[in-house]
């Protein structure tokens, strides 16, 4: 057990700290042993700073936040001290209040935005009732608040009256967790801390909440501690940041410091292994090995397992902080802190090795013609209407409205776009597991829903479709059956597939296949349960299963974003070398824009843009990334954020008129992007565009007038406001 | 084998030997995850073993730490002891072998006591634990067996498989239960079998099985690893019964002990009424001779009425004791913690993340 302490304390600035945090240590007794989720961390929260906390899942953060509330679950016990210095009046020490002061100190003194917007508000009661609630529970005035809340949701962008008179479901999830945002500062609170809570948004929409974010800080006088897996988002925000791993903190120092001259290996790691648009694809690389487990932290520097410049120094001293530079505000947790930068340097290529295998990437063929194509695929679904509602016609789900590709061998697509734009329906229609409700779905030239329904002419059997088309799921807990072992899910495939292969043949394949993808011993594995793997270890059991169809094409519905962003590169290098392997091609489905080029770079692919259930651009990444045409495009663009070394804030206004996407029941006439779009005209709102080619380069078209230099769009008047 | 596929690719080659069919022979490179052949033999033995560890170790090894499995097991254990060996041990009971209406302890000839008639009531409780077993069987796996089937057939397939099974179950949930027994006990020739009046009580019983499994098999469609079966072209009926119904399992066995405890409260009460059809004396014929031989009301009678009503009271408790811990059995969690390959070496390592999320969600 490490006895290091992260302490922070002789920072000149800090003479005004909101909160204290001395020594905080949770110890969870399990059957195992003592298990610490947080280890003596000792930290101060200035007045009127964001703070960024960031790490990987089971580091340690939620529990921060909950230690800060002194809200830590049974049976945790929290150990340390935790000071709270309102504006007026005296220190109040958390750890020694009661039940009643807690419950007032809770959301009146400092309150807490959760990461599931969707599960906080109560599904069978109305928004205002939330807020009323919690206004009499704190003996507050109720009419006042009313009034405050009113005022707190149209700062966030929506309408009061209406956000106050809907139920939960009736909201998206980004007006949901902005509606969450609005409730945790109804008693005005000093202290906000925010736990993951844009994770379950699309970038567009977290980088609009963000952006309020700063707003509401200035104009409410706040403090906020941000809590977040996501390095680049929290860097555009926090005032200072600090590094979480293994339940303590490794590195602490103002944003701009940490980017630019992180001096923890794991900091820098973290930072080189997170896809981004800018960096060259090749500097991305996974960091080795896995977090920790909370009873078992190695010993000396908790890192030093993973880490390239640990020595036995490492293993026997857990590194104090040292302070880094002369501000005296940065401090890294690393014995080696001033080698680090040498040994892991941000851009150059610093292992080379694997690298040129990927370049030769083959690339589609299209000799052959297309292996799936989507002609005009339309797929709607109706809303039930209501018990006595025989008069109204049903309301239609536009989901995926008239979109046509084809996808070649060896060819990888991968879709973005926003959550509810279509993206995975129509991944699913491509795959055959989702019927359209008009247009074609054809594999190598037969329509795949008349063969199930005729059985076609002879030359195919839909069977072969069925084996042909795959699917990996975004959750890959519940992609696999928790009730069947590793093995037993991976014969299914074998079982169906290959009658011919006895039990022995095909456990020798799936262990072979399973070593291939570095799950070694593989007998063990295949004894395994899913909820004995980790997340990267399940989905590439998903991935595998896949594979041993021997398929041509695999929809990867958001493959990676369930994972750690640490293993996000590892697992797409993964697919890119399997693809090569088996000979197959990918329909990506991603809501990031970062990965999407990541994939689509490396195997020379086509990124694609959907809009509520259009394909509005699709093209090469070069030209989607650095030559956008489409506004919306641009506007994904924007939201990506960006890990920007040479400091510097957002990079400039939002491209976006309206932050909420409008309701696929009633799409916006014309080009749907028109009610969002900076850009728009009168003849967007009446005219709606055709995918064109976009620029000289192959392969890139888009659905925007502006690509059309004589269209009559530039004779016509705009319709934005400014 | 599909025909489609005949590109001579190396990069595809199989393990030529396999099938003479799909695969293209070797090409000779060694890249491909499927020319790598690790040693992996399995004997006979082995697998026996992994059978005997999943089927036999786990679930008693788990069972053997909850009081509730432990107790519920043994009563129920008694039960079919006495059905199975008590039988022999225990001479079957004639009138007048003993004295009318003698008290139970009394004699050691008659422990339990007599009825009026003179008959053993010790031996008479136990001869007739096995017909009620009998029901107990046939009318709890009757429940289970259509109820889960039609229920989850229903769920998963939907359209009109859905519409047709589902009128069917509203059908039975609609029969008056009580009458519909009557009546069929009267019309059909049962002639006491013990398992068709196991299944005749439980006639009309399945069908709210069939109707809440079907609404949890609705939800359970739409989950991702059911999808991944459809699209590796898995046939309906094995995606039910391999991938949908193990999930279901807890709630499937509380049913299954409902079931039964339904069907021995249903017999006696039937018996008691003397609506059933009967060959030997059972605890409901028992009931039934004590109410007409004035039991409640004779002084020293008593224990003619207790000695049936203690038998299937405490059959009851046994069943429901053992439904609710069976539940643990059916859990991929517990049961990994108690197999024996694992239990030692890898589940440390694992199974921290496990503990770790949990309380990370709990906190949050």
């Amino acid at each position: 057990m490490t006895t290091s302490q992260s302490t922070y304390l002789d920072d000149p600035t800090a003479n005004d700290p909101v909160m204290e945090i001395r020594n905080a240590t949770v110890r969870f007794g399990m059957e195992r042993g003592e298990s610490r989720v947080l280890d003596d961390v000792s930290i101060d929260l200035e007045r009127n700073e964001i703070f960024g906390v960031v790490g990987e899942s089971g580091s340690g953060k939620s529990m921060l936040a909950s230690a800060l509330l002194d809200a830590v679950v049974e049976p945790g016990v929290l150990d340390g001290s935790i000071t709270y210095r309102p504006q007026s009046g005296e220190p109040v020490d958390v750890l020694e209040l009661n039940k009643n002061e807690l419950r007032q100190f809770r959301w009146e003194e400092v309150a807490m935005v959760f990461q599931g917007a969707m599960s906080s508000f109560n599904p069978v009661r109305k928004i205002d009732t939330h807020f009323i609630e919690t206004l009499t529970s704190h003996d507050y005035d109720v009419d006042e608040g009313m009034e405050r809340a009113r005022q707190l949701i149209s700062d966030l962008y929506m309408d009061p009256e209406r956000v106050l008179d809907s139920y939960p479901h009736e909201l998206s999830g980004g007006m949901k967790q902005r509606t969450l945002i609005a409730l945790s500062l109804i008693l005005e609170p000093d202290v906000l801390v925010m736990d993951e809570p844009t994770a379950a948004l699309d970038l567009l929409m977290q980088r609009s909440i963000v952006s309020l974010i700063e707003e509401i800080k200035e104009e409410y006088d706040l403090t906020i501690l941000f809590i977040t897996h996501d390095l680049p988002l929290v860097a555009d925000l926090a005032d200072r940041i600090a590094v979480m791993y293994a339940f303590e903190f490794i590195e602490l120092g103002p944003t701009a410091e940490i980017l630019q001259h992180a001096s923890h290996p794991y900091t820098r790691l973290l930072l080189k292994s997170t896809p981004n648009l800018a960096s060259p694809i090749e500097a991305m690389r996974p960091i080795e090995g896995s977090a920790p487990d909370p009873v078992n932290v190695p010993s000396g520097c908790s890192f030093h397992l993973r880490c390239p410049l640990a020595d036995e120094q490492c293993v026997d001293v857990d590194p104090r902080a040292y302070p880094v530079g002369d501000g005296g505000d940065h401090v890294a947790n690393c014995h080696y802190w001033e080698d680090a930068p040498e040994t892991i340097p941000m851009t150059e290529e610093w292992d080379v090795e694997g690298i040129d295998a990927i370049d030769s990437a083959p690339g589609p063929s299209r000799a052959d013609g297309p292996l799936v194509s989507l002609e005009d695929v339309e797929v709607h679904f109706e809303k039930e209407g209501g018990f006595l509602d025989f008069f109204s016609d049903p309301d239609t789900v536009q989901a995926v409205d008239g979109i046509s590709l084809d996808i070649y061998e060896n060819d990888v697509v991968v879709l973005v776009g926003e959550s509810g734009c279509g993206k995975t329906t129509f991944g699913k229609t491509a795959v055959g597991l989702q019927e359209p409700t008009a247009g074609s779905v054809k594999y190598k030239g037969q329509d795949i829903w008349d063969l199930k329904r005729t059985g076609g002419d002879g030359s195919m059997s839909f069977d072969a479709v069925r084996r042909a088309l795959q699917i990996v799921h975004q959750d890959p807990g519940s992609a696999l059956n928790a009730h069947r072992r590793v093995g037993t899910s991976l014969e299914v495939p074998l079982k169906r597939w290959n009658p011919e292969l006895d039990g022995n043949d095909r456990k020798s394949r799936i262990v072979s296949l399973l070593e291939h993808v570095g799950m070694a011993p593989a007998e063990d594995y295949i004894d395994r349960y899913p909820h004995q793997l980790s997340g990267g270890e399940q989905q590439r059991v998903a991935l595998i299963r896949a594979m041993l169809m021997n398929p041509d094409l695999i929809l990867a519905d958001e493959p990676v974003s369930a994972l750690d962003v640490s293993l996000r590169v590892e697992m797409m290098d993964l697919m890119i070398e399997l693809q090569e392997q088996f000979d197959t091609s990918y329909l990506f489905v991603s809501h990031d824009l970062s990965n999407a080029r990541y994939i689509a770079e490396k195997t020379g692919g086509r990124i694609g843009v959907v809009y509520l259930g259009e394909l509005v651009e699709i093209g090469r990444p070069e030209e989607i990334i650095h030559d956008p045409q489409h506004p919306y495009t641009q506007a994904l663009r924007w939201a990506t954020p960006e890990l920007d070394f040479e400091g510097g804030g957002m990079g400039g206004e939002s491209p976006v008129r309206n932050i909420d996407v409008p309701d696929p029941t009633n799409p916006p006439s014309g080009c749907r992007y028109h009610t969002r779009c900076p850009e728009a005209r009168e003849v967007c709102t009446t005219e709606h565009p055709e995918p064109r080619e976009a620029s000289a380069a192959d392969f890139h078209e888009a659905a925007c007038f502006r690509t059309d230099e004589r269209h009559e769009y530039w004779q016509s008047p705009s319709i934005t406001d400014d | 084998m599909t025909s489609d596929r005949d590109r001579t690719d190396p990069g595809r080659a199989e393990k030529s030997h396999e099938s003479a069919v799909s695969t293209i022979p070797d090409g000779g490179t060694v890249n491909t995850p499927f020319d790598v052949v690790s040693e992996y033999e399995e004997t006979r033995r082995d697998r026996l073993k992994k059978l005997y560890d999943t089927y036999v170790y786990a679930p008693i090894s788990i069972i053997k730490r909850d009081w509730r499995a432990r107790i519920g097991f043994a009563i129920v254990l008694l039960y079919v002891f006495t059905a199975t060996v008590g039988v022999y041990l225990i001479e079957p009971t004639h009138v007048t072998e003993g004295p009318g209406l003698a008290k139970p302890f009394e004699t050691w000839e008659y422990p339990l006591g007599t009825d009026d008639m003179g008959r053993d009531l010790l031996s008479s409780t136990v001869h007739s634990t096995s017909e009620i077993l009998k029901m107990i069987l046939s009318g709890g796996l009757f429940t289970v067996t259509l109820g889960t089937t039609v229920g989850a057939l229903a769920g998963y397939k939907g359209g009109v498989v859905d519409t047709v099974l589902s009128s069917i179950t509203d059908v039975f949930i609609n029969l008056p239960g009580l009458p519909t027994v009557m009546v069929l006990a009267l019309m059909l020739p049962i002639t006491g079998n013990p398992y068709l009046i196991g299944v005749l009580l439980t006639i009309t019983a399945w069908g709210g099985l069939a109707r809440a499994i079907r609404s949890q098999v609705l939800t359970l469609r739409q989950e991702p690893f059911v999808e991944a079966a459809r699209s590796m072209g898995v046939p309906s009926y094995e995606i039910v019964f391999k991938d949908i119904v193990p999930h279901l399992m807890p709630f499937v066995v509380i049913n299954l002990t409902n079931a039964a405890r339904r069907v021995i409260f249903s017999a006696a009460g039937l018996y008691f009424l003397g609506v059933l059809p009967f060959r030997n004396h059972n605890w409901g014929v028992t009931l039934n001779l004590a109410y007409s031989g004035g039991a409640h009301y004779k002084t020293g009678a008593l224990h003619w009425f207790l000695m049936p009503m203690i038998a299937i009271t405490g059959i009851s408790i046994g069943l429901i004791l053992l439904g609710q811990s069976l539940d643990r059995v059916f859990n991929p969690r517990v049961r990994a913690r108690h197999e024996k390959k694992l239990a030692e070496s890898q589940l440390d390592e694992v199974e921290p993340e496990d503990d770790d999320s949990e309380t990370m969600i709990g906190a949050a």
